[in-house]
């Protein structure tokens, strides 16, 4: 595990070298915009990712009551708020230099950002409930339902309206638009964003139960 | 008794309780009715280009409806805690139920509320609407996924602090796609035409707000 730890920082800076230096600007996009999918999308999949990975450790959690699950899917909430700020930064730099403006309220934008919201939501619900025996269940009943209507921001709403958005890797023709470069580092970035992502979570959730077993010994 | 006579009983003990008190329901109505003086004041029947209004009006009308919905429909679990019968309630009435009854009264308030709001914004507004009864299935559709979607975050809430702020900020996100698709579909029925699309995307989320609610109903009411 050690050794892919620190595989994961020569493996990302040639991610990174290959984005900017392999595959041609795609057709269509003004100057090198089109560069951004390597770092836009993966940070998206990875805030997906993570708010997937909060669902399922909270559903683990009132399954089993572990309070490990519950550090987890926190730590999951908040490495997953992280790459979705990433998600919004890297969209904005790009709709500033394809449609002339930081923001464009455009249906794929604004559901992202209510995505955002939505999850930071979870974390002032954790911080309002005083009660440490009730809050992992609240934070877990609420992550879960979150994760029940996620789909309806990130999937249905961009989709009832027109939008700016390029045509996304899932798209109507189901297929992949992508030369072989292209293709290939985007996927290597796919991978490699998805690593960071597990290694700062078991990072935040381990520092998190510290926290947790240092509260409980003060309570004592 | 059986579970939906037991539903009923907490839905029309919501209501005796509120009718009782008349604090929230006059605060609910008085926002309505505020809000939409404030907007038929501000831009009137005239103050909008044609092509501008379908959808102008559409945002409007909803965001008053939310608005004036978030005054009310967060106390249906908020008001047990307060009054301190929220551990008799625990105790003796499974929180699925709870959950439907309280579910049933505030999903009435709205229909009441829409129905005062709707008849003000046709008068004040001179609102044309061309397919009323794809308005009133709108109208059926987004409340009960408000009212659901509420009553579900009510429980939630009920035993945390700042409650009514709270409530706003987790509410606010999971409730925009209900809102949004609302307003297209309200967009659609006022040109005349049936919502199809837009009304069947409101049905899947009070489907998928529906099942969640009441799979994790236990979790968020019952200690």
């Amino acid at each position: 595990m050690k050794v892919l730890k620190l595989l994961l920082l020569p493996y990302m800076a040639a991610v990174i070298g290959a984005a900017f230096l392999w595959p041609e600007p795609a057709k269509g996009f003004i100057g090198e915009s089109s560069r951004i999918v390597f770092f836009h999308v993966p940070c998206a999949w990875a805030s997906t990712l993570a708010f997937i990975v909060a669902a399922v450790y909270s559903a683990a959690f009132l399954w089993k009551g572990k309070p490990w699950y519950d550090d987890i899917a926190a730590a999951a909430v908040r490495i997953g708020l992280l790459f979705g700020v990433l998600t919004l930064i890297t969209g904005s730099l790009f709709a500033r230099v394809m449609w002339g403006s930081w923001w464009n309220w455009d249906p794929r934008e604004s559901s992202y950002l209510l995505l955002v919201f939505l999850y930071s939501a979870y974390l002032f619900l954790r911080a309002a409930v005083e009660d440490p025996e009730r809050r992992p269940r609240i934070a877990a009943a609420y992550a879960l339902f979150a994760a029940v209507l996620m789909p309806f921001l990130t999937f249905v709403a961009p989709r009832v309206t027109a939008s700016l958005h390029p045509q996304t890797v899932i798209n109507p023709q189901g297929k992949i638009l992508m030369d072989t470069p292209t293709r290939a580092v985007f996927f290597g970035a796919m991978a490699g964003f998805s690593a960071l992502f597990f290694w700062l979570l078991s990072i935040d959730a381990r520092a998190a139960r510290l926290r947790r077993t240092g509260e409980n010994l003060h309570r004592d | 008794m059986s579970a939906l006579a037991r539903a009923w009983a907490v839905c029309a003990k919501d209501a005796t309780q509120e009718l009782r008190r008349k604090v929230a329901m006059v605060a609910v109505f008085f926002f309505a009715a505020t809000a939409l003086t404030l907007v038929s004041f501000a831009i009137g029947p005239f103050g909008l280009p044609a092509a501008d209004r379908p959808a102008l009006e559409a945002a409007l009308l909803w965001i008053i409806l939310f608005f004036a919905a978030a005054t009310g429909l967060p106390r249906a679990f908020v008001a047990e805690e307060e009054a301190g019968t929220g551990l008799a309630l625990r105790k003796t009435v499974p929180a699925v139920v709870v959950l439907a009854g309280k579910s049933l009264f505030n999903f009435v308030l709205f229909l009441a509320m829409a129905l005062i709001t709707i008849p003000g914004f046709l008068i004040l507004l001179d609102w044309k609407v061309n397919s009323p009864l794809a308005i009133a299935a709108t109208m059926l559709a987004g409340g009960y996924g408000l009212a659901v979607v509420s009553t579900f975050l009510s429980a939630l809430v009920a035993r945390a602090g700042q409650r009514n702020v709270l409530f706003v900020l987790i509410a606010f996100p999971l409730i925009l796609p209900l809102l949004l698709t609302a307003i297209s579909a309200t967009i659609v029925a006022t040109a005349g035409d049936f919502p199809t699309t837009p009304l069947r995307v409101l049905l899947a989320y009070d489907g998928a707000a529906t099942c969640g609610a009441y799979m994790l109903a236990g979790v968020a009411w019952e200690d």
